[in-house]
């Protein structure tokens, strides 16, 4: 897996609209004499947005196999605790109200994304009977449709601008930002990860059942909280970055699942990481090498990558 | 079976466990209204009762698996309100009555997952913490199993990987829910020996049971509950009397037990109406 990623972000520094032999591109990496306009590609351009898609493709990753894990649900991705359908609010709502301010977009996504899913969580941890997988998901779904409805109420309110959205809304990287993005979203996702490390053995103790967990000292209800808020950040962060991508945080850790053939969280997790930033690394080198020098979004390639996979190792698996 | 070094604070002349007038309220329904037991080293003792009068209850409200509303609970002379995360894995495990049995985890992993209380976090297995899951898996009676996924196993091989996973915890008490409630006669059997030798190696083992005649021939004591309370506790042949046993269950039964061999005759059906 750690040998597809690095072939991905390769081909990915390689190829786009100029085409950069690979021995350039590691010469640049190594701080190598090349090119000036090779170098100026590469650090410019397509550095940025292939560490991007590798901490995207990552989170979402480490996201969705933190929540399957944590709501014992192989369902869960970041769609079921409401954060998709917040950062897709957050975002429209700056790029259909005030266009202007587009530079706080990544900022609003992820305020709404954290903002969605922390409603979720107070509906659906607190009070009598609070942690009940069910009443998280449904709570989830509510809170999704609220906010799915509200971006439907944005989009009919600015029909001519609603073009500019729907990059966002399929999800998919750009060049343009430069580091500007990851530079503000980083702290975020780097805390994201951390907890999602420290949750590896809880989130295992959890799948032998809460009262196994629970005589092992561990608090169940403590342990689903902490791992859907580190899925949060994580989903969100992604969201501010590249727009709404959840289909990876839904198949990711199914793939690692079925190719590794053990649920343990020591492998889901860290290879959910890899896999995730592999695939959306390849996807996004195809989405924007395909009809060049057009870009696409990423999001539709994600998806066209990413489900005939899924379905063969879904037949293969049973 | 050392406490371990975590375990300082333990009295070791109390007893392993020592409940008084345990209360449990749930949605403003008092299903727990005063029960008491007390736990010695080296002993199995039963907790039997009707369904409903608690027991489940009253075992995780001393395991510490939901917060009673009064009494006092001790764990070798601790208040079990001082006890939490790791220090509460030392002293006792839960095996809990029915399992959730995951796809894609072997036995050998679930065993891992048992002795990560031992572990700091993001920590590895050391060869010590290796050492005690082999052991655990040995006296579960699973050699030959580690790499099974537990979705493959059959009921009562799936029990015997719930108690290898408490044993991992390697506390002195292990708290058993029902373990034989779904399993057939041989498998009981096989269960009930294991659990013996756990006690006969110096562990404290509380088995909740609804077979009477089981809890005779393998408990040194045990606790009768009804209605939420705890009635009467002592050696089988003391307590489970025909008169006990018609009072709490309503039935008339007679215990026989001798040489290790039991067995309850019921008179199943009132003879005047058949």
């Amino acid at each position: 897996m750690l040998l597809a990623l690095v072939a991905a972000a390769c081909a990915s520094l390689a190829y786009g609209a100029v085409h950069i032999p690979l021995g350039e591109v590691i010469d640049t990496l190594l701080g190598q004499k090349v090119p000036e306009a090779s170098r100026q590609i590469i650090e410019v351009l397509r550095l940025p947005r292939t560490v991007e898609a590798i901490v995207v493709g990552a989170a979402l990753g480490v996201a969705g196999a933190c929540l399957q894990g944590a709501l014992n649900n192989p369902l869960a991705s970041p769609d079921v605790i409401g954060v998709t359908a917040g950062a897709g609010f957050g975002a429209m709502l700056v790029l259909l109200f005030s266009p202007a301010s587009v530079a706080l977009l990544p900022i609003s996504a992820l305020a709404f994304g954290l903002i969605a899913a922390a409603m979720v969580f107070l509906i659906g941890f607190t009070g009598r009977g609070g942690g009940n997988i069910t009443r998280i998901i449904l709570a989830g779904i509510a809170i999704a449709a609220l906010f799915s409805a509200a971006t439907a109420g944005l989009l009919s309110a600015y029909p001519d601008r609603v073009p500019n959205a729907v990059f966002f809304l399929v999800g998919g990287l750009t060049s343009s930002d430069g580091w500007d993005t990851l530079e503000t979203i980083w702290p975020y996702l780097a805390v994201g990860f951390v907890i999602a490390a420290f949750m590896i053995r809880p989130l295992d103790r959890l799948m032998l059942g809460d009262d196994v967990a629970a005589s092992l000292g561990s608090r169940p209800r403590l342990i689903r909280l902490t791992a859907a808020f580190a899925a949060a950040l994580l989903a969100s962060a992604a969201a501010a970055i590249a727009g709404l991508l959840a289909f990876l945080g839904l198949v990711i850790p199914h793939l690692v699942r079925l190719l590794g053939g053990t649920r343990n969280h020591t492998f889901v997790i860290p290879v959910s990481a890899l896999a995730g930033a592999a695939l959306l690394t390849a996807a996004d080198t195809v989405a924007r090498t395909i009809a060049a020098p057009i870009e696409m979004p990423v999001g539709p390639f994600l998806v066209v990558l990413g489900v005939p996979l899924f379905l063969w190792l879904l037949r293969k698996a049973v | 079976m050392a406490p371990g070094r975590r375990t300082a604070a333990f009295e070791r002349k109390a007893p392993l466990l020592e409940a008084k007038e345990v209360q449990v309220t749930i949605g403003g329904e008092e299903i727990l209204e005063s029960a008491s037991l007390d736990l010695r080293r080296g002993e199995l003792l039963a907790i039997v009762g009707p369904n409903g009068a608690g027991k489940s209850t009253f075992a995780r409200a001393f395991c510490g698996l939901r917060r009673p509303q009064g009494g006092e609970v001790r764990w070798m002379g601790v208040p079990l309100t001082e006890l939490r995360g790791r220090k509460l894995a030392g002293v006792r495990a839960y095996v809990p009555q029915r399992a959730q049995v995951p796809t894609g985890v072997t036995v050998q992993a679930a065993v891992n997952i048992g002795r990560s209380t031992h572990l700091k976090p993001l920590q590895g297995l050391s060869g010590e913490d290796r050492e005690a899951v082999r052991e655990s898996i040995a006296r579960a009676r699973l050699e030959g199993f580690e790499d099974r996924d537990l979705s493959t196993l059959s009921g009562g091989e799936m029990q015997r990987v719930q108690i290898a996973v408490a044993l991992a915890q390697g506390a002195p008490v292990l708290v058993a829910d029902e373990p034989t409630a779904q399993l057939d006669l041989g498998a009981t059997a096989a269960i009930s020996k294991m659990l013996r030798e756990l006690v006969s190696g110096g562990m404290g083992v509380v088995l909740i049971v609804h077979d009477l005649a089981l809890a005779a021939a393998i408990a040194d004591r045990v606790v009768v509950m009804s209605h939420g309370r705890t009635i009467a506790t002592g050696t089988p042949e003391a307590v489970l009397t025909g008169q006990l046993i018609s009072e709490v269950w309503g039935v008339q039964a007679e215990l026989v037990h001798r040489e290790g061999r039991s067995a309850l005759h019921v008179e199943w059906l009132d003879q005047h109406q058949t």
